[in-house]
């Protein structure tokens, strides 16, 4: 009897870790759960401004995130609305913007920034669906 | 009396406020239209004089890109590439949506009919370079270029390969993708630089490649025959159109399996996603309308109708409008000879505006486009006044980010010369129209020309192999027979019969109903070229196909027996002075380093 309990023991401890491994090896849960690291696009708030990076706090998603942005040497900043070409310099704190990129060797890459306008029919319906309780890379 | 005084004063009063005259609209620039010249204050007029915009669209037949305004929907220009156009990224970074993130140097635009890509370079508004492809390929599309923006993929739909293109030299790895038949369409690049996604229409499926190395990793089964395959702006999707189906499958880019299948519209053909993801706008050919999908609920929650039997499709870069592409526009405008034009259609999609949905313009369209791309007028400097001398040298600004064509040239070009190519239409051949004619389908020996007579109907040709010795006169009569498109019953459908690649340009028959035309020619070149419908016939137009088949003495043509290296040279399409702007051909086949050419 004393053995089985081992022999069950053992089995259940060893199921245990490889539903774990393999849970590790099985790709990441991203639709559906907010805004990953690892999306190519990002939306949120500037929090603060660093020399050509920027951190943001991610919008419209059920809870904020932040991420930390770098500017590629190429990353152009523009408005999203007429394509006017703006100085890194000119970014705020506060600006509602769009950033376009990829992550790559723990970093966040920027390779182009849209100055969003809060006017926007797209803003004003992602602010209008969130409230709603749609939020912004929740898919269903 | 003083209560009436006071009265009459409040009447005069409401009189006087009443008969101010209301104050005119006014334009209000905001700090967003603080400009630099061509930065634009909306308008009130709907035909403002500057755009804010611009559509580029692949021309198909007319051999050109079309250059139009947004939102003004005038056509400003034609830039004349080669064959049969197809679609283009610009160049730059595929960060965002199908317009991408520009560099505003050049686009690069496929030639189904002559097997290329051309490179235009959109400041000075010519082509600069032509990748000439390895042969056999069969090119239909060059959608999707690297997040870096140094690669290119290109699908060889007529022979059932891949391609991936550096476009510094031109060189290039080719995948076989078997089981034949297949049909690799579509393609997009994920946005971060690990996979590229590609429709295969005859597997019903779309095929996942590793970007770098390149190489086949699975194949994702979706609706039937997929059509437009594309990465969302969030690289957390890809939205595919079910073309047969009448559904959307949205993959998982991380699983890399099915996640939804959406119900849309009925003949699914194009996306376009807006550039935050929320929404993605779906052309229906045989619906007449356009599906907007929501990407949070994964839910079709509008559907504008359009006319005329909606192709392509492309949005604005700022999300304002939406331009339908499409094929026919039975009895819609004046004629204007054999060869109708087909129309575009602008959609207002700003769910805010007064006109939301509507058709706000229809204007005429020559040629038979295909992918359009748009792109802000901001990025097209003006060099006309003087300053011209810049392009060479100094280049040009984006904000913060210099852009230059550099000093020294780079690998094709030469230094200091952005040179004005105007690739050969149609060369060496002779072709027209006769009565139409009713002889039987094959060929035929007349003294010593082969006469081969083919036939075209909704969704095929007769016959669909023909087989002329190498160096035979060739007399091709064509002759359409549908008495209307297949499903949607347009009784002005034309029927196409392109021999893609090297007599790409020495066919190109246009098949109008009650004639026939014709094209005479030298088959001097050995080798297995894929025949198609280069005009749109209806939902199954792309899977028309034949085969001609050139034979060397002796032998058979086939895939492998032919004068490939030879025919990728392309210089057919250029002036023997201009063959140095010709890059790429056999001999950079398989020459790049997988797993050593970075995308990110």
């Amino acid at each position: 009897m004393r053995e089985m309990r081992i022999f069950l023991a053992v089995v259940l401890g060893a199921a245990l870790v490889f539903t774990t491994m393999f849970a590790q090896s099985v790709s990441a849960d991203v639709l559906g759960n907010g805004s990953a690291i690892t999306d190519c696009l990002q939306i949120g708030k500037i929090t603060s401004i660093g020399d050509k990076q920027l951190t943001i706090a991610t919008q419209f998603e059920k809870k904020s995130k932040n991420y930390t942005l770098h500017l590629l040497p190429e990353c152009y900043v523009m408005t999203a609305r007429r394509g006017e070409f703006k100085k890194f310099k000119e970014l705020k704190k506060g600006d509602l913007i769009a950033a376009y990129g990829w992550y790559k060797d723990g970093k966040w890459n920027a390779r182009r920034i849209d100055i969003l306008d809060k006017n926007d029919y797209l803003i004003k319906r992602l602010a209008a669906d969130a409230k709603a309780g749609v939020y912004y890379k929740h898919e269903r | 009396m003083k209560r009436t005084v006071f009265f009459s004063l409040v009447i005069v009063a409401a009189m006087l406020i009443g008969v101010v005259p209301a104050q005119a609209k006014k334009t209000i620039l905001t700090p967003f239209d603080k400009r630099d010249w061509h930065v634009i204050a909306p308008q009130d007029s709907d035909a403002p004089l500057r755009d804010y915009a611009i559509l580029y669209d692949a021309g198909g037949v007319d051999g050109a890109v079309g250059v139009i305004g947004i939102p003004s929907m005038r056509t400003y220009r034609h830039i004349r590439c080669g064959t049969d156009m197809h679609n283009f990224p610009f160049s730059g970074s595929n960060a965002g949506n199908n317009n991408g993130t520009p560099d505003g140097k050049y686009f690069y635009v496929s030639d189904k009919g002559a097997d290329t890509i051309i490179e235009v370079n959109i400041q000075t508004g010519w082509p600069e370079r032509i990748f000439a492809l390895p042969k056999p390929f069969g090119i239909h599309h060059s959608a999707a270029l690297s997040p870096n923006g140094k690669y290119l993929w290109a699908t060889g739909e007529l022979t059932g390969h891949m391609l991936k293109l550096r476009l510094s030299d031109g060189a290039t790895t080719v995948l076989d993708i078997p089981p034949a038949p297949s049909a690799p369409d579509y393609p997009d690049t994920g946005r971060a630089g690990k996979y590229v996604f590609s429709g295969n229409y005859y597997h019903s499926a779309v095929m996942v490649f590793s970007q770098d190395p390149f190489k086949l990793i699975k194949e994702i089964p979706v609706g039937k025959n997929p059509h437009g395959t594309n990465v969302s702006p969030t690289n957390r999707i890809v939205a595919v159109c079910d073309k047969l189906s009448a559904t959307q499958s949205i993959i998982d880019v991380e699983k890399l399996k099915v996640h939804k299948v959406i119900p849309v519209g009925a003949g699914p053909l194009h996306n376009q996603f807006d550039t935050l993801g929320k929404y993605n706008y779906i052309s229906c050919f045989v619906s007449d309308s356009t599906s907007k999908i929501d990407m949070q609920r994964f839910q079709l929650v509008d559907e504008f109708p359009i006319h005329y039997r909606v192709g392509h499709n492309s949005i604005a870069p700022d999300n304002a409008y939406y331009c339908s592409q499409n094929k026919f526009s039975t009895g819609l405008f004046t004629p204007t000879g054999i060869v109708f034009a087909v129309n575009f259609e602008l959609q207002d999609i700003d769910e805010t505006s007064a006109t939301y949905g509507k058709s706000v313009k229809l204007i005429p369209v020559d040629g038979e486009p295909h992918e359009g791309r748009q792109i802000f007028a901001t990025y097209i400097q003006r060099w006309n006044t003087g300053k011209g001398q810049e392009m060479f040298s100094k280049g040009y600004d984006l904000g913060d980010v210099h852009i230059s064509f550099g000093e020294k040239g780079r690998p094709g070009l030469p230094a200091n010369i952005h040179p004005q190519l105007e690739p050969i239409h149609v060369g060496n051949s002779s072709r027209g129209w006769i009565p139409r004619d009713d002889g039987k389908p094959g060929i035929t020996k007349e003294g010593d020309v082969y006469v081969v007579r083919v036939k075209g109907f909704s969704y095929g040709y007769v016959p669909r192999f023909i087989h002329v010795p190498q160096g035979a006169k060739v007399r091709m009569i064509y002759t359409n027979i549908d008495k209307a498109a297949g499903l949607t019953k347009n009784p002005d459908v034309t029927m196409g019969l392109a021999v893609g690649g090297y007599y790409g340009p020495r066919t190109f028959l246009i098949g109008v109903r009650g004639f026939s035309a014709y094209a005479e020619f030298v088959a001097d070149k050995a080798g297995e070229f894929e025949f198609f419908c280069q005009h749109f016939c209806g939902p199954i137009h792309l899977e028309m196909r034949g085969t001609f088949f050139v034979d060397p003495p002796g032998k058979q043509a086939s895939l492998s027996v032919g004068d490939y290296d030879e025919i990728s040279k392309q210089e057919q399409m250029l002036d023997v002075r201009e063959h140095e702007f010709i890059v790429g051909t056999n001999k950079l086949r398989n020459t790049l380093n997988e797993g050593h050419e970075p995308t990110i």
